[in-house]
This record gives C-alpha cells, structure tokens and sequence, in this order.
C-alpha cells in the first residue's frame, strides 16, 4: 500500500537521519560548545544523575534520561534544552519541546529541520533590530543618567539642607520651651490675686443673688395663695386645691381629694406662712398661675405651658438676648453677647467656649449644625429646622437674668495682668507648636526612601499625566494616583503611597499606590507603577489589567544606571 | 458569561445570589399548580378500541376524555432499535398545536420498526416490537413497556394524564351575560371575580361545595400575572400532562440542567425539577430550579435494565419524582424492616408542559450503552470536535486589547503552559455589537488572528442573539428591513433590554432566518475575523433583563405565527445551530466548526460544546460540576465543561489548581472569569500552584489522544465519553448514587478533590475482579473496595482499569495544534488474565475528510504476552507520521528475556525495554513503528 510505503519511509527518516544530521555538526544537534565535551566517546552519563546509556541513545528521538540531556536535539525530553546556533552570533537556548513543532524560534533556523517547514536566517535581521533597541536604550540611559547625576546631586543637597534646618529647629526649640516656661510662671502667678479678687466679687453676687430669689419666691408663693384662696379665708384647704387640674396626679380628668391632699402634705388646711415655706416648693413647678378660665386665653399668646410658671411675671428678653447673639453657624457673636449681659461676665463663658474644653451638654446646644442630628436635620424643610432650633433655645438653661454688679476698678486692674500674661504664654505657645510641626515634617520627609542616592527625590512634588482615549491619568509621585474622565467629571482617586514595590533584589523598579477609593462590589482602587528608565518624566501608559487594580508606566532619569561601555560580542548575548 | 445582574444589580441588589424572586415557582404558574393538585386515580381518558387502525410498524386509535368529551387521537409507532413513540394529540383541535419540525430535536424522521399486534385480550391491546412488549389498556387508558415481559415503564398509571384540549375564549358577550348572570343570583361572586382578574385559578379550591361558574375555572386561565408582567395568554390553557412510572426502578437521572445530585431526587417536598431555559444570576446548588438550557430526557437504571424516556415537548416543563423508596418515612422503613416487607422499588414521575402535544419516546435500552445509542439515533450525536478544541482554552471577561491578548500568548508560552484557545468576551465589540470590533483595543484583529495561528491557535469571539436597536449597526437593520425579528404580543418588533441597551431577536426559529444568520460569518460580512475565529453564543435562552423571569414575555410571537411560550426551550439551540452552519458555510463545509452555548435542548449536541453557565468560584461548585456534567453527557450533551476556578468571586489558589485538575477529565477544558474578579491566569498563580495548574494542563494534553478517540467514539456510538461508574458497572447496586467519581471513557476512573485543605481521599473501586493502577505511580487497587489515597495538592486520584490500553502524547507542546504527527505512547494495564484492550484513532485533526473515510483506527489487544496492533480501518489515501514511541505495560509479573517486534512487512526487530520489580511495570523503548500499521510486540 501506498500509505504503508510512505509512512515507514517517515518513519526511517525520524529514526535515523535525526542522528546522521546531528553528525555533520561535529557535535550533536542541539548542544551548546561549552557542553560539547558531555558529548563524546561510546557512552553517554545523563548530565544530571549520572545514568549512563550508548551514545547512540543520544538524540535519537527517545527520551532516556530524565533531565533531558540526552535529547537535546529532539523534542522526545518534555524537559530539555536545544541550543540555536544562531551563526554568525552567539547563540541561546530554546526548550527541546519547540524542536520541530511547525515554528521556527531560533532565528537561525536550527531547530525545524524534519523538513515540515523551513526557516529563513533571520539572525542578522534580529541581530540589527536588537541593536538598534540597545543602542537606543543606550542612549536614553546615558541621557538619563545625566540627569539622574543631578537629582542625586539634588536630592542630597535637599536632605542636607533639611537636616541642617533641623538642628536649627532643635536648638531653636529649646530656646522657645525655655521661654514658654518662664512665661506660664508669670500667667500662673497673675491668675492667683486675680482669682482671688474674682472669687470674692462673685460669692457676694451669689449671696445677694440668693436672697432676691427667696423674696421673689416669698412674693409668687403670696400670689398664689391668694389665688388658690378663692374664699378669701386666708386659708387654703383641699376643696381649693381641687378645682385645680395641675394637681391631677393620675391624669384622670380630676382632681380627687387624695390628690389634693397629698399637696398639702396630708393636713386639712394651710396658711400662708406654711404654704410659703412647705408647700409652694413643691408645686410651683406645677401651678399654674392663671385659672382654667384664663387659661385658654393664655394659650393663644405665649407657649404658657413649656414656661416654668415664676417665670410668667418675668421679662423675657434677658432669657432671648443671648440666644440672639449665636449665629447660625454655631459661633458665638461676641458683640451680642456683650449687650446682653455684663462685659466682664460673659468673658470666661466665651474663653471657655472658644477653647474646645466646654462640656458635652454646651457643645450640643451651642453647635447643633456641628452634631450628628445634623444629618436628621438635612431631611427636614427649613421650616422644621428652625422649629427644632427654637425648641433647643428654650430648653437652654438660663442663668443670666440677674445682672452681676461690675468688679470693683482694683479687681480689673488684676483681671487685666493676668490677661496679659496669658497673651504672652499663648503667643510662646503658637511658636513652639509651629516649630514642633516642623520639626515632625522634616523627620518625616528624612524617613523617606527616596532612592539609594535619593535620585527620586526630584519627583517629590511633582504631577505628571496621560491620557487615552477615555481618561487623564496623573501620578503624583510620593503622594498619589488618579483618573478623570476626559471630557471632565469627578477625579477618582486610584490610591495614595503606600511603599516601593519592587522584588527584593530590585526594589525601586515600581511603587505601590493604595487604598483608593472604593470599588462598586470589589476591593479599594490601587495602582502599581512601574518605573523605566528614560532621558525624561514621562507617565507612558494607565491600564486596569485587574478590575480596580491600575497599572501605570513611567519613566524617569532617576532610574537609569550608570551606562558601561558595551563590546560587540556581548550584545550577541542577548540574542 | 455572565448573568444580567450587573444593570439589575447597580439598582437593587447587594448581589449575595440568586434571586429566586425573579422566578416563578410552581405556584406562581397556573399550569403547574393545575397539574400538580391532581390526585392519583382513574383516569377520564378512555381508549376506543373498535378503532384501531394498525399499519406494520404503528398503530392507531382513538382516545375519548369520557368528563369533556373531547376526542383525541393515540399514535404509536414501534422504531428501531427498541423505541416505542407514543404521540397523544387532539382528533380536532381548533388550533393547530406546536409540533416540533424535523431536523430540529430530531435528527431525522426515525426508521420505523415493525410492530406486532397480538390482539385484545379482556380490555387489552397486546403488542410486541423485537425482545419488547407493549401493552394498551383501554378502559382507563394505561400504556404498559415490557422488556422480556417484564414491565419498566408505564404510561399513565396514575391516571395524571391531563390534555387541556383548544378552545376559543368566550366572546365578550356571553362573558358579560354569564358574570350578570352570576352577579344576579350571587353578588357576592361576581365581585370576586374583578378582583380575581390576572390571578390563577383556584379550581381546586372553590371545589368544595359546590361547582365553580365559568368565570372562576377560566381565571388565570386567559391571563396571569407574574411581578407585574401580564402574559396576555390569547390560546387559554394549553397544557398538557401525564405521569411515568418506572416499576423496579430506585433511581432516575437525567433531565439536565439543574444543579443537582445526578440521582434525581424526590420532590415531594420541593417544587418539581423545573425545565424552562434562563439566566439564572449566580445560581445555587442543590435545587430543583430551571437553569439556561434543558433536554427532557430521563434514564431509570437498576442492576438488571436501563431504560429511558425522552418527551418531545418545547414548552416550559416541570417533573415531579416520587419513589416509593425514597419518600417512606424512616417509621415505616423500620416496619418493613420488621415485617419483612420487601417492596418492589418504584419511582413515579409526572410530567407536564405548558403548550405543545404529547410526543413520547419509550428507549427500552436493556443496557446503558444501548439506551445511549437509542436517544442517539432520535436526536444526533456529538460530532467529533477538531483536536485543539479539546484542548486547554483560556478565557476572561474580557481580555481588553490586543496588547493583552498578545501578551497572554507570549506569558503562557514564556511559562511553558500549553495553550490553544483565547477568547473574547463582550467588550470586545464596539458598543455590544456583535460582529464589530472595538477599534481602539482591536484595531488590527487580522493580525491579532494571524499572531494567533502562527502558533497553531485559534481565537473565539462571542456573537450573542440581541441585536442593539442603532440605525447605524447593518446586522440589526438588515434584520429589520427584512423582517426577521421576533415580535410583541401587538405585532411589533420586541424590544428589551440586555447588554447593548434596547434590543431586538432574530427569529431563529424560521429557517430562512437562521440562514441570514448563518451568512452573517462569512469573512466578507464578519470584518477582521479570520478562518481562526470560531464562535461563543451567551445569553441565548434568551436573557431579556426586563422582561418577566428575565426572558422572552410568554406571548411574543415568531414569524410563524406561534408564541415564544410553544418553543421556548428550542430557541437558544437554535442560536446555535444557525451558528455552527455558518462556520460550515464559511470553509465551504471543508473544516470542523465549534461553536460553545449557554442555552441548549434536545438536539444541541449536533452544533457542538455546552458550558454550565455562571458558576462560582467556590469549592462547593467544583463538587458540583461532576453530577451536572453526568446529567449532560446522559442526556447527549457529551462536549461540555464548566468554568475551570468559577465564574464569579475569587477563587483561592488551591481551589484554582483543584479545579484544573478535576477538569482534566471534563470534556471541555476552559478556564473563565468575570470582569470583576483578579486576573488568574494559571501564570499569575504562586509558583507551587502555577506548577500544579501546569502539570494538570499538561497532562490534559498527554491524554488527548485518548480524548480524541472517546469523541470519535461518541459519534459513532452516542456513548458519553464522561460517565457514572453505573454505565461501566451497570449490575453493581450501591454505586447508583455515586456522582463524586466518574469514569472517563471506559479506562480512566477519577475521583476529583473538592474539598479544601484535603490531602487524602475515599476512593471507591469498582467491579467485581478488577484491578486498578494510580495513573502517575501504578500503584494497583482491586475492585469493589473502598480506600484511602494519598491526594496532596499536586495530585489528582485517577486511575486507569486493569484490562484498557489508553494511547497519549508526551511531548509537551505549546498547542494541540503542533502535537499532529508527535509519537504515541500506549499504556497497556493488565487485568487478572494478564490481557488488554484499546483502540488508537488518528485523522487531520481538523476537517470532515475523516468522514469519506480518511483516518486510521486500529485496535490494539495485549494477551499471552503479546501486543498486536490490528488496523480496523486504513484510509486510501491517508496516512501519519505518528509512531509509536513507547510502550508502557503495568501488571507484568516478571520481567521478559527479550522482547521483538514484528513489523508490517514481517520484518523482526529486537527492541530493548527497563523493568520495575516493584511496581511490575515493563517499559519497551521505542519500537518506532507507525500507528496506522499492522504490527506485533512479542515478549519472551
């Protein structure tokens, strides 16, 4: 048969000429020179165990070694190596398993040579575009470096100055922590008179304060009665009380005797003295002034309910004065407040205001926009916003209906010293805080690894972009990486530094950028840079090769290695 | 690829898994809960005897519904190879009924067979087909299947049997009248029956005292609603239904695809296995739910028959499964226990479909190999897929531009993992266009294609069935100037919502539209595709993302005339037939197409490989590709595979190397994954696990020889290449349930790792004295025992049967392209008596000149210490350069003197071997003769 003929003479050629070829090379096919002496005599020793088999088993299309080494003519070994000739340069080694399997991959041709297909010689072709991409990359590197000379040049001379600002700071500092001290010595010694003298003001304010309160009380809890006393007896007993609804305990509708009772503290009657004394104490928070009958006209005015019943007789612009004066952003307008009370008296309120040390109940009514109801506050209509501020400002406690008398003309020489003395300790203060900032910025900029010679130290405040046909990408070295439509939009932030990313042996050759913001369903946006070296800054290529995890491409001067002369025969090498 | 979620999901969904709310379950669709309130009982359906009619091969007669009236029409026909068809249709129907055409499931008319009448005795019609006997009851109508008189399958003998037969709604007229009349006499129902508008009748359940009005029983009937969607249903009811019984028979498979155990389960307390092709958004495991594609086909085997019954219906389905067995309490399996009461096992199934006719196809096997070779003869086979289709594909949604795709090729081939297949998913496009190329990624896909091929590999790119409404894109007006897009309910082109936007579907249930898209993969009309690019259709059931359970409305209507609710299940095979003929058309019928779907049916192995869709990369669906790929390959669906890591999530990189390997053994071998997950490709792995992905995917490729000669085998046989143990051990009882083994082919048994952190499985070994050898170290297990295997991550337990010899290729090529005329090697494993059997089969790896008869298969046979190779055939004019390089024999118990070959011109030639004392394997080194030969290895 035809096809029998055919494929036994294939099969010959396989088996035999594969040897025959392999002879007239002087070594065998596929072996390199520097291994050629493996290669010799009648028996082989497998390179990497020492089997030995006849040299005729060397490549003969059967793989009897298990390292491969005695095919590395044929693809029989799944695990060999051939070595293209590559002649007129120096050659290089492809896997076995690529020897004649339709695809020429020396460039000489070597490794198809059953005849399926042929190879042209495209060496010299490879060997010239090789070149050209060394030469050119030869050059960008010698540019490169250049530049990159300079930026170490630079990046020391920044680090230098940095750490000579430094020691200046240091020295500095202790000069300005020094001063601070001697001045809290002396705020500390003014505040003492000055206490003193304000404390003693402030405790005959209180007592004279107090007294006015009792006889307030005593003048209400009389008004009361005689209103409670509706036969005029000059005795109020349970019957008056009942006709009260305030005294309705259990919110059934009425006023039962026992409800009644229990005000006046179990007995039948009272006079005016007792009531002053027992019994207005505990109802006045509850008595209402006006009777049921008025009560309804009253209604119609003033939220008569929310108000404290002694306050009803009182003015209430000394309650609203003050409340006036907080804007709505929450600050305290220090003018306003000053009309509304004494200029001394409200001082320490607004220094205790200003400081951030007020307590937690203040600061909820004095910043309501700063708060998390802020966000409640957001979904109601002005109209609700402002209802629920007026609520608040009721609520507030109010403790400056009584105007406190001025100091007396010695007290405020003393307040004045002691003002003084603080400006200065703040003054000192600002300054070793600004100096302690400085100090923190420049430890931190020394911490940076920017480059073993710190080349990458010029691209630290620096931007550079790239735009494809949707996005402008920008790489702000040290700092971060971002996206933006190019027809405008939002930027997104593709991740701010985190540390250099290269391998352990070449770990400036990327950076990683993190924590950006996040994914829809996935993880937060992150950027790994790559950095090439190239004559200039250049941000050449953004891709998202990962969903949310960006790659981009840059080159820099400060990548570039210091260019060696280049032999000829090395750049054989590459092939 | 993917499911619709991704537009759904920016809306609504925190996206954790499948909203089971988008589908309807079985009380949510009328028909279902109409056939499934039925109760066991007599039937109403009697058969008229005195009108039979026989012909040589069929028969019949007529049938009456005694409560209706209505008249229907019984036929069978006795076909060869032991298949009995039963077609249950209307005598006069008003309208004419969906009937599948020919060429669609069926592969051709099936040959008939005769068919012996033996007459009526007491009320029984008595027939007989070869070795199998069938038996029609009258009076009720049952229909009994006998194997040697011993009965497997019963049609109706629950008397489910419910034909909803065609009727015209009633005019708007006599509905006034009657619902006045019913207003009348009881207020309080008419006003029941506004609110009751679009929702499902409650036949059943307003029963009770008294008979429902007509307006009641045609509630739902004429109009249902489902998430606010109205199925406008102008026909009414349509359904029809009935029940199969398996008498003898514990367990039932098939009626793919469900994510399910292979052994299907009762349903008794769960909905039926629902049959209705969808997108279903990262679906869960182990429920009866429908998914993308179905093939109403179901096996019941025990240890003496294997039979099996297709139902020919392309309408939405759902089975219920009972068995008698498996729904008895664990109370009443203790009293059988105790009273010794030994039931015969019986699994009852009840089948219905909303639309269509009854068209039953009885296969009555004896074995799993004949029952194979019988769905086979009705519906097609596999056709041999070209080589490197059968190799390792690398997919990704998406590969995002040349550059990508240049730099995949050039890293697989620098970390030297064998590759032949890149693909492209939808971002490929311009815009989701299918056809068209985005051009500033794909700028030049000529020579991404020809940068491809030079290496022998091939690029897939995805061409789904929507079509984006843009007056500017010439696929979709062409379409529409010629009119051959699917319609609304109101005669308009259908518009929805997938990838592109608002979208229109061509009509591939019309013939001529199938052919205009058949052309549209024509070099001149594809622009900057190549004789390289073959085709992925996704989203062919179709997805629609808003439209009711995410699919084609019910009452859209094809050209013809028949809603989307008669064909639904055939539409997206016929995506793929069209699909595959225009691959045909383009190399002029000369080369192999390929072609992957998502959505499938009956028949959808003719046009190629079938993926199961959008899985997750978790370990629980890598156990699970196992019992859906039987359920598959049973039901013909032989080309299929799963997402090798899964398709969503991020999978680790152990579940990574454990899924290639459990793929190694799958059919179809590709790698996926979604647009949000981390690249993955086996290089990105860490090195110890890269190692682990490559040498799967290497040893993949050393067994496609094997492989190739499964598929050749399933062409020719309808054999499934990947198999329960039950088809090769069909009388072993306790491994019917077995779906966490397989064999692949008859050689190879595999038992996947699939659970995380494991290093050592349970293997069970079957058949009773056989011996099994570990495929790397030989090391040899006998049958019928259950063992612990050493499985550390760079292991895959698999092991090659006593008594195979499996040929495979050793020589680590980049692509399966360049592997054609590499050396064989053939592992001879013997059994108890020292013998072997194997088949080698070579052709062009490529085009159909296999079927003129090009190719070489030969049969080779080891027995008193000899290897023959036989040659079955020899093609005229072919031949090969493949040569045998090597012959491995395992079992032989002492070492030979000296071994000779005997070559094809008589010619002996001493050949020299290593032996290993140890694992008894012999190795002859190189006997460097031709496969496509006559030859004889003799051991002394």
């Amino acid at each position: 048969m035809v096809a029998d003929k055919f494929s036994r003479w294939a099969t010959i050629f396989l088996v035999c000429g594969v040897f025959a070829n392999a002879q007239a090379v002087g070594r065998p096919r596929g072996v390199s020179l520097e291994k050629a002496s493996f290669y010799v005599g009648t028996e082989f020793k497998c390179l990497s165990n020492g089997k030995t088999i006849p040299m005729e088993h060397v490549n003969d299309d059967y793989c009897d070694c298990e390292d491969g080494s005695d095919e590395p003519g044929t693809s029989a070994c799944s695990n060999g190596l051939f070595y293209c000739e590559n002649k007129p340069y120096k050659g290089s080694y492809i896997m076995s398993t690529r020897v004649n399997d339709g695809i020429c991959d020396c460039c000489d041709g070597s490794d198809e040579y059953d005849g399926t297909i042929s190879c042209e010689n495209t060496c010299e072709k490879l060997f010239a575009e090789i070149r050209a991409q060394q030469e050119a990359f030869r050059k960008k590197q010698e540019e490169g470096y250049k530049v990159k000379l300079d930026y170490i040049q630079h990046g020391h001379r920044v680090k230098d100055e940095k750490r000579t600002r430094l020691s200046e700071l240091v020295k500095n500092k202790a000069a300005l922590v020094e001063e601070l001290d001697n001045l809290r010595a002396i705020k500390d010694e003014a505040e003492i008179p000055e206490k003193e003298a304000k404390d003693k003001h402030e405790e005959a304010w209180k007592a004279v304060k107090e007294e006015l309160q009792k006889q307030r009380d005593a003048v209400a809890a009389a008004q009361a009665f005689a209103k409670l006393d509706v036969n005029q007896d000059n005795v109020v007993d349970f019957p008056e009380l009942m006709k009260h609804m305030e005294f309705d305990i259990d919110s059934d509708g009425t006023v039962s005797e026992d409800e009644a009772r229990e005000y006046l503290e179990d007995s039948e009657q009272t006079d005016l003295a007792t009531f002053t004394e027992k019994i207005w104490p505990n109802i006045k928070e509850i008595f209402k002034l006006k009777s049921p009958e008025d009560e309804q006209v009253g209604q119609q005015g003033e939220a008569a309910e929310d108000a404290p019943s002694d306050d009803g007789e009182l003015p209430s612009e000394s309650a609203e004065a003050p409340e006036a004066a907080q804007q709505l952003d929450g600050s305290i307008d220090p003018d306003a407040i000053t009309e509304g009370g004494a200029e001394t008296a409200t001082l320490d309120e607004m220094d205790g205001r200003f400081d951030d040390e007020d307590d937690e109940d203040e600061e909820e009514d004095d910043y309501p926009e700063d708060d998390e109801d802020d966000n409640d506050l957001d979904v109601l209509n002005d109209n609700d916003k402002l209802d629920v501020r007026e609520q608040r400002k009721k609520h507030k406690p109010e403790d400056n209906e009584e105007k406190m008398p001025e100091y007396s003309e010695e007290t405020k020489l003393l307040i004045q010293a002691a003002d003084e003395a603080r400006k200065h300790y703040d003054e000192a203060d600002e300054n070793v805080r600004t100096v302690e900032k400085e100090i923190t910025g420049i430890e931190k900029y020394l911490e940076m690894d920017l480059g073993p010679q710190e080349e990458f130290s010029a691209l630290k405040g620096q931007c550079f972009e790239f735009t494809d046909r949707e996005y402008t990408y920008k790489f702000c070295p040290f700092d971060k990486t971002s996206q933006k439509p190019k027809g405008g939009g939002i930027e997104t932030n593709l991740g701010v530094w985190g540390h250099w990313y290269g391998p352990e042996e070449d770990k400036y050759d990327s950076q990683k950028y993190e924590n950006g913001q996040g994914c829809w369903n996935g993880p937060n946006r992150s950027c790994h840079v790559n950095f090439h070296c190239g004559a200039e800054n250049v941000l050449t290529a953004a891709s998202e090769p990962s969903r949310c995890e960006y790659q981009f491409d840059f080159t820099t001067p400060a990548r570039c290695s210091e260019p060696e002369p280049v032999p000829l025969h090395q750049v054989h090498e590459e092939l | 690829m993917r499911g619709f979620c991704l537009l759904l999901a920016v809306l609504f969904c925190t996206c954790l898994g499948v909203h089971r709310e988008n589908f309807r379950t079985c009380d949510q669709s009328g028909f279902c809960k109409r056939h499934r309130s039925l109760q066991p009982g007599n039937s109403d359906y009697v058969v008229q005897a005195s009108s039979l009619r026989l012909s040589k091969t069929s028969l019949m007669v007529d049938v009456l519904n005694t409560k209706s009236d209505v008249r229907f029409l019984l036929q069978v026909y006795g076909l060869q190879h032991g298949i009995f068809r039963v077609k249950l249709v209307e005598a006069e129907p008003i309208r004419q009924r969906y009937e599948i055409p020919i060429g669609v499931t069926l592969v051709a008319e099936p040959e008939q067979a005769e068919l012996v009448y033996h007459g009526e005795v007491s009320g029984q019609l008595k027939f007989s087909l070869g070795d199998n006997q069938m038996v029609i009851n009258t009076n009720p109508l049952r229909i009994d299947f006998l194997i040697n008189n011993e009965p497997v399958s019963s049609l109706n003998a629950q008397g489910l049997l419910k034909f909803e037969h065609t009727q015209e709604k009633k005019g708007w007229f006599s509905s006034r009248v009657s619902s006045l009349f019913s207003f009348v006499s009881q207020p309080f129902r008419a006003k029941k029956e506004e609110t009751e508008e679009g929702v499902e009748g409650e036949e059943g359940a307003v029963q009770e005292d008294e008979k429902p009005s007509d307006d009641e029983r045609d509630a739902g009937m004429w109009e249902e609603t489902f998430k606010g969607f109205t199925d406008s249903k102008p026909n009414g009811p349509t359904s029809v239904g009935v029940d199969i019984a398996f008498p003898g028979f514990r367990y039932v498979y098939g009626i793919p695809e469900h994510a399910d155990s292979f052994a299907l389960k009762t349903t008794k307390s769960t909905d039926p296995y629902r049959m209705y092709n969808l997108d279903v958004f990262e679906y869960e495991l182990y429920n009866p739910m429908a998914l993308y594609g179905h093939i109403p086909f179901m096996v019941a085997h025990n240890d003496k028959h294997t039979v099996g019954v297709f139902f020919q219906n392309a309408a939405e389905g759902w089975i219920d499964i009972q068995s008698n067995i498996a729904d008895k309490s664990v109370f009443s399996n203790l009293a059988d226990f105790v009273t010794g009461n030994n039931d015969v096992p019986q699994t009852d199934t009840h089948w219905f479909f909303e639309d269509g006719i009854i068209d039953i196809f009885v296969l009555l096997g004896p074995g799993p190999k004949d029952v194979f070779k019988q769905y086979a003869s009705l519906t097609g086979n596999t056709p041999l897929p070209p080589l490197w289709a059968i190799a390792y594909h690398q997919c990704r949604w998406n590969y995002n531009d040349q550059d990508d795709v240049r730099t995949v090729d050039q890293t697989m081939d620098k970390f030297d993992i064998p590759f032949d297949v890149i693909w492209l998913d939808i971002e490929h496009t311009d815009g989701k266009k299918y056809f068209t190329w985005d051009g500033s990624r794909f700028g030049d896909s000529v020579e991404m294609l020809r940068n491809l091929s030079s290496k022998g590999r091939k690029l897939v790119t995805i061409v789904d069935p929507h079509l984006k409404r843009d007056d500017n894109y010439e696929t979709y007006t062409d379409a529409r100037n010629q009119g051959l897009l699917v319609k609304n309910k109101d005669g308009h082109d259908f518009d929805g919502w997938c990838w592109p936007g608002s979208s229109s579907w061509p009509d591939f249930l019309d013939p001529k539209v199938r052919e205009w898209w058949a052309d549209q993969f024509s070099l001149e009309k594809y622009k900057g595709s190549a004789n390289n690019l073959y085709v992925w259709n996704d989203m062919n059931e179709p997805s629609v993302f808003n439209s009711p359970e995410i699919t084609f409305p019910k009452d859209v209507r094809h050209l013809s005339g028949v809603e989307n609710r008669e064909v639904h299940n055939i539409y997206g095979m016929l995506v793929h037939q069209a699909t595959w003929d225009g691959l045909l058309k383009r190399s002029n019928y000369k080369e192999r197409p390929f072609v992957l779907t998502r959505a499938f049916f009956a028949g959808s192995q003719r046009s190629g490989a079938v993926w199961t869709g959008d899985n997750m990369g978790e370990w629980s669906h890598l156990k699970m590709t196992v019992p859906m790929m039987l359920s598959l390959n049973l039901a013909g669906i032989h080309f299929s595979g799963a997402d090798i890591g899964g398709f969503f999530r991020n999978p680790d990189s152990q579940l990574i190397a454990r899924w290639y390997q459990a793929a190694i053994f799958q059919p179809f071998f590709r790698a996926h994954a979604h647009i949000d997950t981390k690249r993955r490709e086996p290089y990105l792995l860490p090195e110890d696990h890269m190692i682990i992905a490559r040498d799967a995917i290497k040893k993949r490729y050393s067994y496609l020889p094997y492989w190739y000669q499964l598929f050749y085998e399933s062409e020719t046989t309808g054999m499934p290449p990947m198999r329960s143990l039950w088809m090769e051990f069909p009388s072993e009882a306790n491994i019917f349930e077995k779906d966490d083994e397989f064999m692949t082919g008859s050689a190879i048994l595999v038992k996947p790792v699939t659970e995380e952190g494991q290093t050592s499985v349970s293997v069970y070994f079957p058949g009773k004295d056989v011996v099994w050898y570990d495929i790397d170290t030989y090391e040899r297990y006998v049958g019928q025992e259950e063992r612990t295997v050493e499985a550390p991550l760079s292991k895959l337990p698999a092991f090659q049967k006593g008594g195979t010899i499996v040929p495979r290729k050793m020589r680590g090529r980049r692509s399966a392209s360049l592997t054609h005329n590499d050396p064989i090697t053939l592992i001879v494993c013997l059994d108890k008596n020292g013998k072997a059997d194997g088949q080698v089969y070579v052709d062009d790896y490529h085009s159909y000149e296999y079927r003129q008869g090009s190719y070489a298969l030969s049969h080779l046979s080891f027995h008193n210490f000899k290897l023959e190779n036989n040659l079955v055939h020899l093609g005229k004019d072919f031949s090969t350069k493949e040569w045998v390089e090597r012959v491995i024999v395992v079992g032989v118990n002492t070492e030979p003197k000296n071994i000779h070959l005997i070559d094809a011109d008589h010619n002996k030639v001493d050949l020299s071997h290593s032996y290993d004392s140890q694992t008894k394997v012999l190795t002859i080194r190189k006997p460097g003769v031709n496969v496509a030969q006559k030859w004889i290895i003799n051991l002394h």
